[in-house]
């Protein structure tokens, strides 16, 4: 009995596998598989809606896969994604080494693979994504430009030894360099989450209280978490906030007046970006550019309107 | 005579292990930074630790009675994006969020209960599977991203104030007389130590023993929905990914407080000293600003240490 369902199981997989879908016209329609960081992450998820969207307005099928963050599961994914046969795959890595086999077995097997938001060791056939740098670089420009080039700064990390985090903390000191009379107090992670970052900023606020003049937190859900300790320690109009990321929530609180300027990072660009290049290399058209990064942008209250629709 | 002396510190180093380890640790902070020991450092700290402490409270009866929850932490996650998707402003009025993330929990608590009585299932398998299940629905609910614009009546359960004193602090003690109470003064409290001290003697002596188990996971899924909401009020989003790891803190607090993991034995005191000792932890390194590596192990170090001076008491 037992070995009959299992039997049913893998012949539908199969079947599922093999079964290859055709436009009203008779002609195949491309499948491009799709193995994502994390659909834990609101960004992440708005890139995986993006490019969901994109791929049925140009009539792709897309197969979205979750690694949840592990990069073992993720090379698995890929595999799969080699024995469904499909015509293009989309990575958007977990890790910068530890996800480079996938591109490595893709290659391979002669299948296009392109990396969407991050990078990898290993170099794809195509990239499409921003420079996380830029990213602590436009954030920190602003804060020294709120400061006057001077005060001291609280950074608030990511997870420790991820790629966002590692470069976002990279392109704040780059910009630190140019501007002498700021210094960092301190510097602590609070792993991407609004409660931690909340508690650390209350800690800080009693081991630091009005030395701190400013706070730079890697994403917004750490930014949002820093806002309300120091609200609540009644200090928020001694104090600029900045993070990253552009969620709804900090938009809100950008208009609002209460977070001081968030950096927005386009999820719409980079998804309908990754399928339109993936389409030009299932159809094997020579690309003009096989890294193409999109910018990040500043968020203040001046602007913030436009970004809220997006 | 100096043995003697020395076997009666010994003593009281056992019986009090780890309330002195906790005012070791008070004392040691207190010398190393000015900051610590101020009226207002220890309100934050005991804001900071009133999520997990509800949390910890509602995993000894579990523990108490001889069982395991490990969903802890996605309860906290389901909970709170389901109040919340009732919390925004001009919707509902506050109860209704409050009661279904209540009895969302509890619901969990009964399946994971039901399951582990009747299903004969190990708790630690059950309540394993309940974590990724509880996750999963956290995500489905809010369909992966953080559900904000919460009313500023449920924003006041996390970040208002209540006779100068912030409500989760409030919340949390109430928590803990209750369970105090019930632990030792009534006769459910009872069964449940019997219960989980030795289960064919408890069910000899003619206690219901599943009913008794069912108890303690529907007070713990409450309590981590408690925890959920105050969460989810105190960052004003219910977040789907909040609370990883959060039954790990909650199980560490237990154990250092002396409850053992083998049921039985455990008190609603202990445990609030373990959670103190916890946040205190957390509070100090990040006073001290030491890097959050070292924090890391220091943690380690601590909760190993605390539950090597118990031991002497257990043996």
């Amino acid at each position: 009995m037992l070995n009959r369902i299992i039997f049913l199981v893998c012949s539908l997989i199969l079947f599922t596998a093999c079964h290859q879908q055709t436009n009203s016209n008779g002609e195949k329609i491309p499948v491009i598989g799709a193995s994502m960081l994390s659909l834990q992450s609101e960004f992440v998820v708005n890139l995986k809606d993006a490019m969901g969207a994109h791929a049925k307005e140009k009539n792709v099928e897309l197969i979205v896969n979750d690694a949840q963050r592990t990069a073992e599961k993720q090379v698995q994914q890929v595999e799969t994604f080699i024995s469904q046969k499909v015509d293009a795959i989309i990575l958007n890595p977990c890790e910068v080494e530890a996800s480079s086999p996938a591109i490595a077995k893709a290659k391979a097997a002669g299948i296009p693979i392109i990396n969407v938001n991050s990078e990898t060791s290993a170099t794809p056939d195509g990239f499409v994504g921003s420079k996380d740098e830029q990213a602590g670089e436009i954030a920190m420009e602003q804060i020294a430009k709120l400061l006057g080039e001077k005060g001291n700064v609280v950074m608030i990390d990511g997870y420790m030894g991820q790629a966002a985090q590692i470069k976002r903390a990279i392109g704040a000191k780059n910009i630190l360099t140019k501007y002498p009379d700021i210094r960092i107090l301190a510097e602590q992670t609070a792993e991407w989450d609004r409660a931690k970052a909340m508690s650390l900023m209350e800690n800080w606020i009693q081991s630091y209280g009005n030395k701190i003049n400013a706070v730079f937190a890697h994403n917004d859900e750490m930014g949002m978490g820093a806002l309300q300790a120091l609200e609540q320690a009644k200090l928020k109009d001694k104090v600029i906030v900045v993070s990253i990321d552009a969620i709804a929530d900090a938009l809100q609180a950008v208009k609002d007046g209460r977070l001081d300027a968030t950096v927005f990072q386009d999820a719409k660009g980079q998804g309908t970006g990754a399928i339109d290049m993936a389409l030009q290399l299932i159809k094997k058209q020579p690309l003009e550019n096989n890294a193409i990064f999109i910018p990040f942008q500043l968020v203040t209250k001046e602007n913030v309107e436009g970004y809220m629709k997006k | 005579m100096i043995a003697g002396k020395l076997k009666q510190g010994s003593n009281i180093i056992s019986r009090y292990g780890i309330f002195i380890a906790f005012i070791v640790l008070c004392i040691l902070l207190s010398v190393a930074t000015p900051h610590f020991l101020t009226g207002q450092n220890l309100l934050i700290i005991l804001r900071q630790v009133s999520v997990n402490g509800i949390l910890a409270i509602g995993v000894t009866f579990v523990i108490i009675a001889g069982g395991i929850d490990l969903s802890l932490g996605s309860v906290v996650a389901l909970t709170g994006v389901v109040a919340a998707g009732y919390a925004h402003p001009n919707t509902y009025p506050l109860i209704v969020p409050l009661l279904i993330g209540l009895f969302t929990g509890v619901g969990v608590g009964l399946i994971n209960g039901l399951v582990i009585t009747l299903g004969k299932v190990a708790p630690f398998i059950v309540t394993l599977g309940m974590m990724t299940m509880a996750r999963g629905l956290a995500l489905v609910w809010s369909d992966g991203r953080p559900v904000s614009n919460l009313s500023p009546a449920f924003n006041f359960i996390g970040g208002g104030d209540w006779l100068y004193i912030p409500v989760p602090i409030l919340l949390f003690v109430l928590v803990v007389v209750v369970s105090y109470i019930l632990l030792n003064n009534t006769t459910i409290g009872r069964y449940i130590y019997a219960v989980g001290g030795n289960e064919q003697a408890a069910k000899a002596s003619g206690i219901r023993v599943n009913a008794v188990k069912l108890f303690a996971y529907i007070i713990c899924g409450g309590l981590a929905a408690l925890a959920g909401i105050v969460l989810a009020s105190r960052i004003t989003t219910g977040q789907p990914n909040a609370g990883i790891a959060y039954e790990l803190d909650a199980i560490a607090a237990v154990v250092i407080g002396g409850t053992s993991l083998m049921g039985g034995r455990g008190t609603v005191t202990g445990t609030v000293v373990g959670v103190l000792i916890i946040g205190i932890i957390n509070n100090g390194l990040d006073l001290l600003n030491v890097s959050s590596y070292y924090q890391q192990i220091i943690k380690g170090v601590i909760i190993i240490g605390a539950v090597l001076l118990d031991r002497r008491n257990a043996r």
